[in-house]
């Protein structure tokens, strides 16, 4: 596997931490303490001021040292990063976190500093992640350059998402999210200024990197001129693993003048939004998508197709999902005849049989059980939408055990499971989560999950490994 | 740098290297070269005025349609003279541009842009009021492929209007797939051009053809 420059971001050998500190709540004191509770390579703290603090021995520069570092995680005052990075050249390290702020996104002495930055780089051939980001992190290594305190930002557990954020905020706020939510995140990073790594260089690493099953990316902008690289890297990476989108900054306008009628349309989110369908990368409306999708994409198998079934025990959030479904353009075929007969024929009450299947508020476990049994037979349905409200009295918590059972015995056929409320519903939720089925608290987020499912069968099929596309 | 329209008999030569279907033209400077290009374009015709310092010929009586002789060419050729020194007063003139008047279609537009982010981006659409009010329209960006150019034709709303509704027949959609295409090749291989505005295209039965084009090149002042 050839290398594409930015696996020293995720997993180096040695780490200099410059601008670590022991001041309490500074961003030298968190990134230090972050990285000694999980990196698993070696950790060089680089302060003038310390010597033994923490019971670590403290170096006043990266060229003191004296040991090959990989990577250096660079915190201190914009003015002397380009100072610092003149160290790590000739320290021989390979790649920068460059943390601090105060370059182009301040003023134009930070511009300054931001060219004088990338002048250093160039010169010592070091690659930079930032200026003015949080960085890197990655649950398999330990490695972890956020300054967020982990008391503040939890961590959430490894998992197959990667996710790419071009803003910091955006990032750590959401992994706190998913931590709560159990959403696992093997790697995740943010770029800042992108001065050099940026979304192009991530989508070539994470194509190629096995535990990665689902791509994450948080976009405000693609820089000009690398329209066309992006769209030829992001083709490449959908053809073996879903890269879900959001794109802020949609109602920004091109300044084209109006002159011709194509010039007039083409608003700068009209192209981007046509240039990532071309691509077949999903765009998120919503930044809770991006998840939503991501788990069911990195939980179950992709259907076959977008004929979609739905058994349901509540008429109406039955009803909200049919909508939804044809509304992301899937379809809820009317069941066969022969199929309507066979489902007639389990049950003694009246049901409707038509897809939905309608258990009404009088379904059991049992009567669950019978309908996915039939249907998932059938050959009629791709993937497979179960709506189970727990608020009438006759389920019992273990239709989450039935459905998981059934769940993993067809996983060609993919399940998704919405139920609705407060304690009952939070309880079946989580049981059937811990066993790998995702559950949607609103049909109209299981809709776009199915959508993603299907729209990835389609992008992604016959295609298993990145050599062969 | 500046924007600038090619002259209209230039860009449809270009357009034609492209294997853009274009009206057979001609450019008129005088009466005496009125006669000859007469002679060379099939009638009817449509005589358009070619001036760089008219944006919307119509809007200036710029453009006359229908012209079945040389006696209607005539007029039309003072008429359209007049009306622009009426209008854009010193205008300055390159000609009359002389072209076939192609049969009515079904009216679609084609267009191409630079764009500073994603290079090439090339734009379908029906014509008329589907893309004046309902902005009913598909992009693609580079690099593109003539499958993307087929996909395009399914995107817009109105795409059933390609598949024959209503007694109108079906269009010949691989024609239109190929024009799109062809207008991003003509703007992947010339770099200094920055739009291009093929409106309307009319699309037939059988093939598409040109009725108006506009490209926009870009110079170093």
């Amino acid at each position: 596997m050839s290398e594409t420059g930015v696996e020293v971001f995720f997993d180096p050998e040695s780490v200099a931490i410059v601008g670590a500190s022991v001041r309490p709540n500074s961003l030298g004191r968190a990134i230090l303490e972050n990285m000694l509770k999980r990196f698993r390579g070696k950790i060089y703290p680089v302060n003038p001021k310390y010597k033994d603090e923490m019971g670590l021995k403290w170096y006043p520069s990266i060229t003191a040292i004296g040991e090959p570092v990989d990577l250096a995680v660079i915190a201190v005052r914009a003015e002397i990063v380009p100072r610092v990075l003149e160290d790590a050249g000739k320290a021989g390290v390979k790649g920068a976190v460059v943390v601090s702020g105060g370059f182009a996104e301040s003023d134009e002495k930070g511009r300054a500093l931001q060219e004088e930055l990338m002048k250093v780089a160039s010169k010592y051939g070091i690659r930079i992640v930032g200026p003015n980001c949080i960085g890197v992190y990655n649950a398999l290594s330990g490695l972890d350059t956020f300054f967020l305190p982990e008391d503040r930002m939890k961590r959430p557990h490894r998992g197959p998402i990667a996710i790419i954020s071009q803003s910091g905020a955006f990032l750590a706020s959401v992994m706190d999210w998913a931590a709560q939510e159990g959403i696992g995140i093997a790697k995740a990073i943010n770029f800042g200024n992108k001065v050099d790594i940026d979304e192009v260089d991530l989508l070539r690493y994470f194509r190629r990197d096995d535990h990665i099953r689902v791509i994450i990316a948080y976009l405000e902008g693609i820089k000009p001129g690398k329209g066309r690289l992006f769209v030829e890297e992001a083709s490449k990476t959908t053809r073996v693993k879903p890269i879900v989108l959001l794109k802020s900054g949609k109602t920004e306008r091109g300044a084209a003048a109006a002159a011709s009628h194509t010039a007039a349309l083409a608003g700068s989110y009209e192209v981007f939004s046509a240039a990532m369908r071309q691509a077949k990368v999903i765009e998120a409306e919503e930044t809770i998508d991006l998840f939503d999708m991501a788990k069911a994409l990195s939980w179950l198998n992709y259907p076959r197709g977008r004929r979609i079934g739905v058994i349901t025990n509540a008429g109406g959030p039955g009803v909200i999902m049919v909508d939804n479904l044809i509304r992301y353009g899937l379809e809820v075929p009317r069941f066969s005849d022969d199929l309507q007969a066979k489902l007639k024929s389990v049950f003694e009450r009246r049901v409707a049989t038509g897809n939905p299947v309608d258990l009404t508020g009088d379904a059991d476990d049992e009567d669950f059980e019978k309908a996915i049994d039939i249907i998932v037979k059938s050959g009629e349905v791709d993937l497979l939408v179960i709506i189970a409200l727990m608020q009438p009295p006759r389920l019992t918590l273990n239709l989450a055990e039935i459905i998981a059972e059934k769940a993993w015995k067809n996983r060609d056929i993919p399940f998704i499971v919405v139920t609705i409320g407060y304690k009952w519903a939070q309880e079946f939720s989580a049981r059937l989560e811990n066993r790998g089925i995702p559950v949607y608290d609103f049909p109209e987020r299981a809709a776009r999950a199915a959508y993603a499912l299907a729209f990835c069968s389609e992008c992604t099929r016959g295609c298993g490994s990145v050599d062969t596309c | 740098m500046t924007r600038v329209k090619m002259r209209e008999d230039k860009a449809y030569d270009l357009l034609a290297k492209y294997g853009v279907p274009v009206p057979e033209h001609c450019l008129a400077q005088t009466l005496d070269e009125l006669e000859e290009c007469s002679e060379r374009v099939p009638y009817p015709h449509v005589l358009k005025i070619v001036s760089p310092d008219v944006i919307h010929k119509s809007d200036v009586g710029g453009v006359v349609v229908g012209v079945e002789n040389l006696e209607e060419d005539k007029k039309a050729f003072q008429g359209i003279l007049e009306n622009v020194e009426k209008a854009v007063p010193g205008a300055r003139i390159d000609g009359i541009l002389v072209q076939h008047m192609v049969p009515k279609g079904v009216e679609v537009i084609v267009g191409g842009l630079r764009d500073k982010i994603f290079d090439v981006v090339v734009m379908f659409g029906l014509g008329g009021i589907f893309v004046e009010v309902l902005k009913d329209v598909s992009f693609r960006v580079a690099p593109m492929t003539p499958r993307d150019a087929f996909e395009m034709l399914g995107e817009i709303r109105g795409s059933k209007l390609l598949e024959g509704v209503r007694g109108i027949p079906p269009r010949d959609k691989a024609a239109l797939a190929v024009l799109i295409y062809n207008v991003y090749r003509l703007l992947e291989e010339n770099i200094h051009i920055v739009e291009v505005d093929l409106n309307p295209v009319m699309s037939y039965e059988q093939g598409a053809a040109v009725a108006d084009a506009r490209i926009i090149v870009e110079q170093t002042d």
